[in-house]
């Protein structure tokens, strides 16, 4: 399962967005820590059943993603977690992981080991700074405008169907952790 | 506290109705307290489009048709699942490997090649260009030009006249505010607005709500030190604080979405060939 993954991840950086690096890939969407106590789950629902109860800080294999949840191994199970109880992020491991001390080697050395862009134009800070106008490509931009009813058809191949839901108001402060 | 707010409120619509006429003051009540030159909308997509340019003149387009038109028709169709659905919306994929996405005002909006190779699905895809498009919708960059920018630049711009050819000094000088924004960012709370709007558009539009947490969790296992991060994370409030609020906001409240589809096959299909 996880070689497959890994070779269609492969393919995928090999092909059209070539020339791409992909250094992304091979740390993302793959370690993750529990972020407060939560249940292994048999299903990705609410009231499936409870495989195991996980402690805050534990760290799972992440192998797939089903809406609000992850399909996860931990301790030779296969189960799911709501997805935002988990962190991807490396500084959130356990102390004594390897991993950490890798980051802080690449913190302190300032080497990702990953290749540094250095071209004359790009998105960094002083590029925006100095950046002139390209009428040009503004109107290739143009040209690949979609209007409405083009909008529409998309959405009816892809069998979208709009809903109603209200904006969700700005959460009190403080509150659950 | 409140009492007194509307009082000033009340005091400023009646010393402003001694001065205009009361058209002009219905027309503008919703903004007083923002300030007495709104910019138009006119005035909004014409400043985008600078932006825009100015965008293109730092990273070129992706040479990709069937990618530009298919983040194009994604976009789009959020478009018509929010406010303001008659915006001239432009989406483009840049091709440059930073990771990161801008919205210019009047509805132009960028993601870069180095974030789009790292999604999975068109729900990922849709829940960042919905982010980009609440920007749009809520006028943040606009607001953040006004409050960057000294009082006679706005009021010159209100002077302007649109229908002058050619782009005006004002209107040049409120482009470069515009652009330089990019690299010092928004407010972090208009950034936390955009999330909780941008899941919502695109449970509004079909697709699963949590594309936008998950492109967010998979940022956060790349190395943070990574050069092509860099202006993402400076402009932007820190992942785990977005995807913690994010996390009490969609809680309970996207559960009748949860079967709503990924559409990972077409994205893959497109994004892959």
């Amino acid at each position: 399962m996880k070689w497959k993954a890994i070779i269609f991840l492969g393919l995928l950086s090999s092909l059209s967005l070539a020339g791409l690096t992909q250094a992304g890939w091979a740390q993302a969407g793959e370690i993750a820590y529990t972020v407060r106590p939560t249940e292994l789950k048999a299903k990705p629902f609410s009231d499936a059943v409870i495989l195991a109860r996980l402690e805050q800080r534990t760290k799972v294999e992440v192998i797939g993603r089903r809406s609000s949840w992850r399909q996860v191994q931990v301790d030779g199970k296969t189960g799911w977690i709501k997805m935002l109880s988990l962190t991807f992020n490396h500084s959130d491991r356990k102390a004594g992981d390897t991993g950490l001390a890798t980051l802080f080697n690449v913190a302190s050395t300032g080497s990702t080991g990953s290749s540094v862009t250095t071209g004359v134009r790009g998105l960094s800070e002083k590029d925006l700074k100095h950046t002139k106008p390209n009428p040009k490509a503004l109107e290739v931009m143009d040209a690949y405008g979609v209007n409405k009813s083009e909008a529409q058809q998309f959405s009816k191949v892809g069998e979208l169907s709009s809903q109603s839901m209200k904006y969700i108001a700005e959460p009190a402060s403080g509150g659950k952790k | 506290m409140k009492t007194k707010l509307l009082l000033l409120a009340a005091m400023f619509i009646s010393t402003a109705c001694a001065n205009m006429d009361m058209d002009k003051v219905l027309a503008t009540a919703g903004k007083v307290a923002k300030g007495p030159a709104p910019v138009s909308e006119a005035q909004e997509i014409a400043m985008g489009r600078g932006i825009a340019s100015n965008l293109l003149g730092a990273a070129p387009l992706l040479d990709n048709k069937p990618v530009q038109k298919y983040v194009n028709q994604v976009g789009r169709w959020l478009t018509l699942n929010a406010e303001r659905p008659d915006l001239p919306w432009h989406f483009s994929v840049l091709d440059d490997e930073d990771v990161n996405a801008f919205a210019a005002p009047g509805g132009y909006i960028f993601i870069t090649k180095g974030l789009l190779a790292r999604m999975k699905s068109e729900a990922e895809l849709a829940g960042v260009l919905a982010h980009e498009i609440s920007h749009v919708l809520k006028r943040h960059h606009v607001e953040a030009i006004r409050k960057s920018t000294r009082t006679s630049l706005i009021t010159g711009l209100a002077k302007d006249s649109l229908q002058q050819s050619g782009v005006s000094p004002v209107l040049t000088n409120l482009i470069g505010v515009g652009t330089e924004l990019y690299a010092r960012g928004l407010d972090k709370h208009d950034e936390y607005e955009a999330d909780r709007m941008g899941v919502v558009i695109a449970a509004r539009a079909g697709y699963d709500p949590y594309g936008l947490p998950a492109v967010l969790q998979t940022l956060q296992g790349m190395n943070p030190t990574h050069s092509n991060l860099a202006l993402m994370f400076k402009t932007h409030p820190s992942l785990s604080d977005r995807l913690d609020l994010l996390d009490r906001a969609m809680s309970g409240s996207l559960d009748r979405f949860e079967t709503q589809p990924d559409l990972a096959h077409r994205f893959t299909t497109v994004i892959g060939q």
